[in-house]
């Protein structure tokens, strides 16, 4: 049920595409506050609907990116709370009401004290009155702008507020989720980490808990990835990618942040503003996450979305730059940075954690690189594993080019396949200049009008030569052929071979009458049926 | 790819034009190894005025081919104008920024190695690390024989060599038709 139930937001969310303030452009404005306002319309409990949960999603999606760069863990909290009620209750006209996001829609909202949310979010005092999905929505008045700000995914909201369905399901007590937030009071409780510390200690399933938002990261990130895809290509991945990033250091969240937002090109606000509210998240979080067991489950919520920054910024930077530009290292890490990334579910430390973003800005000369979740943080090892990535894509690019690659697998056998048409490749250019030689002098008159015909019976001739090159010492065989391509460079006038060299010369001829069969093919195999050979010589 | 039909027409034109200002016309008596010789160059100086110097091998191409006097004046007239600049560009660059990089890499591995020790490495089964190891040794071996065969592959690292290879494929394609 639960993980149905994300399903279902993830899907309301994607759904929602249209919807202007979905993951749109983050307005860092106190109006957010009547959004969670909203979200509590009515007073259920326990009325957890799929649809309710889903329209909960979705506001939570949009709020998340109206808030700005304010890192307000109030707000935060706020947040969940509203997610706890609005779980409960079962208003979703009016969580849509909501995402439109302005201030008359909160007014609107019947059950909200628009003006306190208008306000902001109070930070405890508001939580206390969630019980039961009363006021959670009014965590602050001056917070919630700044808290709401650090969550400017929506993503990150799906998560949460799956996990707080999860937690709902497991303790089916939305009050004990609120106690804590009561007893937490101040400011570290509503940050994001502290909230979940809290639910988790309150609630006393922690491991529970963990499993699943364990799951729920994964599924918050397939659909994050998804919803990125659909709704907002930069904004909404970026977004996906802040929450986490927010948990990592401050250095790495503002850099990767900072930079990753900018590095795409991003122009829309939305972008910019997960960035920016990643950064001042991080610096929320960090002071308030405590115990081990919620720190590794941030950890984990970290490296899923800095798998997601990762893919998410590379293939943001990706389709710009279609991989061509071997100029800089930050183009080479920008266009080579296309990679989908797996995740893996290993926990890692904190430490050595930096941010990955395929950077645009010409003056950085330092790739960010995100370490991802379950690999080792070692510098060494993120750029090693940056490298192998880079080469591994690239790798991709030759499998497309080289005929008969597309089944091989592994670096060198591929290396192998790519030798070997390298090399048949030049030994036509080869043949093809040298038999060019010759004719040309025969033909320079009617050079434009003999290079076609040139170039098909040529591809004949390489064939067949090409057959034949097995020996490094090809001279005879070359000289042969200059002096055949006059004749045959004259494709069209056969009659025109020497009688010394009739013999051969009928059989290139054709050779090369059956290969211009097929001029267009340029596909040059390197193998050709043995009879070719005999004949040729 | 880029534009593989375009690329072929300009490389043709580029290609005529450079046989027509060798001689080729006019001399009957070269023999075939210089008429193959010349043939080779006007190919490489067209192909990699195509690229006009964005590519390591089209720039490594062009610096040999300017180093010879005589060829010199052929890459003058095949290239144009902006071969000028390229050529000054391109005659100091490849080989010795490549160096530079490879060298300056090589500095900050041994610099890093001294750390990398003590960073503690799961051990894998024997049989892994040998696979491993072998693997390893014939992509390296292979990625020598890959150098060897680009024109100019020497002295780029393995991402800008696959790069490179990519784009001498394409060269190599539009040649043969």
């Amino acid at each position: 049920m639960d993980m149905v139930g994300d399903k279902d937001k993830f899907e309301l969310e994607n759904r929602n595409e249209e919807d202007p303030m979905n993951f749109a452009a983050p307005s860092p404005s106190p109006s957010v506050d009547w959004r969670f306002g909203g979200l509590v319309p009515t007073g259920n409990p326990m009325a957890v609907s799929k649809g309710s949960t889903s329209m909960v999603v979705e506001s939570f999606g949009p709020t998340l990116w109206d808030q700005s760069q304010t890192a307000n863990p109030q707000n935060l909290g706020g947040l969940f709370s509203d997610i706890n009620n609005v779980q409960n209750s079962a208003s979703t006209s009016d969580t849509l009401g909501i995402r439109k996001g302005t201030p008359a829609a909160v007014a609107s909202l019947p059950t909200i004290d628009h003006k306190t949310f208008d306000m902001g979010w109070n930070p405890t005092s508001s939580m206390l009155n969630l019980k039961g999905g009363g006021g959670i929505f009014l965590p602050g008045n001056g917070m919630l702008p700044q808290s709401l700000s650090q969550f400017p995914a929506d993503s990150a909201f799906i998560e949460r507020a799956a996990r707080f369905s999860c937690f709902n399901v497991n303790g089916g007590n939305f009050s004990d989720m609120v106690n804590p937030l009561e007893s937490m009071g101040g400011t570290n409780y509503f940050r994001g980490g502290g909230m979940m510390q809290e639910v988790f200690g309150a609630n006393g399933q922690s491991h529970s808990q963990k499993n699943e938002m364990m799951n729920v990261d994964e599924a918050f990130k397939d659909v994050s990835m998804s919803v990125g895809e659909h709704e907002h290509e930069h904004g909404a991945t970026g977004g996906g990618g802040s929450p986490l990033k927010n948990v990592r250091s401050h250095d790495e969240a503002k850099q990767g942040i900072g930079v990753g937002g900018s590095g795409p090109g991003n122009d829309s606000d939305e972008a910019e503003f997960s960035t920016a509210g990643g950064q001042d998240e991080p610096s929320v979080l960090e002071g308030t996450t405590g115990g081990e067991r919620f720190a590794g489950v941030l950890e984990s919520k970290k490296r899923k979305r800095s798998e997601q920054d990762t893919e998410l910024d590379l293939a943001k930077v990706g389709p710009q730059q279609p991989g061509e530009s071997a100029k800089d290292d930050t183009e080479i890490q920008q266009n080579g940075d296309q990679k989908p990334t797996s995740t893996t579910n290993k926990s890692s430390g904190k430490h050595g954690k930096q941010g990955s973003q395929a950077s645009d800005l010409p003056k950085e000369e330092y790739i960010h690189v995100r370490a991802r979740r379950g690999q080792a943080t070692n510098s060494h090892s993120l750029a090693e594993r940056v490298r192998r990535e880079k080469i591994s894509e690239r790798m991709k690019f030759l499998q497309d080019l080289v005929p008969g690659c597309s089944k091989v697998t592994g670096k060198a056998v591929m290396l192998d396949e790519i030798i070997n048409y390298v090399q048949s490749l030049q030994r036509q250019v080869e043949i093809l200049q040298s038999r060019a030689g010759p004719s040309t002098l025969g033909f320079s008159a009617d050079m434009p009008m003999a290079y076609p015909q040139l170039h098909s019976s040529q591809q004949g001739l390489i064939r067949a030569g090409l057959s034949g090159l097995g020996s490094s010492s090809d001279l005879h065989r070359r000289t042969m052929n200059s002096q055949l391509t006059p004749m045959t460079g004259g494709f069209k006038e056969p009659t025109r071979l020497p009688n010394v060299w009739e013999d051969e010369l009928h059989n290139v001829v054709q050779m090369s009458y059956g290969t211009s069969a097929t001029p267009n093919s340029q596909d040059v195999d390197g193998s050709l049926p043995p009879g070719h050979m005999k004949v040729e010589l | 790819m880029r534009h593989p039909i375009s690329l072929k027409q300009e490389f043709l034109k580029k290609w005529i034009l450079g046989l027509q200002r060798c001689g080729f016309s006019s001399k009957k008596s070269t023999s075939i190894m210089e008429r193959k010789k010349a043939i080779k160059l006007s190919a490489d100086l067209a192909m990699a005025s195509t690229r006009n110097g964005t590519t390591c091998w089209s720039r490594a191409l062009i610096t040999n081919a300017s180093r010879d006097h005589e060829s010199k004046i052929l890459a003058q007239q095949i290239l144009g104008p902006e071969s000028q600049s390229l050529k000054k560009a391109s005659s100091t660059m490849p080989p010795v920024i490549c160096s530079r990089r490879i060298r300056s890499k090589k500095i900050l591995k041994r610099s890093c190695s001294s750390h990398v020790r003590r960073v503690r490495k799961i051990a894998l089964p024997q049989k892994v690390l040998s696979a491993n190891s072998v693997a390893k040794r014939l992509v390296q071996k292979r990625t020598n024989i890959l150098k060897s065969l680009v024109p100019g592959g020497e002295y780029m690292d393995d991402i800008s060599l696959i790069e490179e290879t990519l784009d001498y494929i394409a060269y190599l394609r539009a040649q043969t038709g």
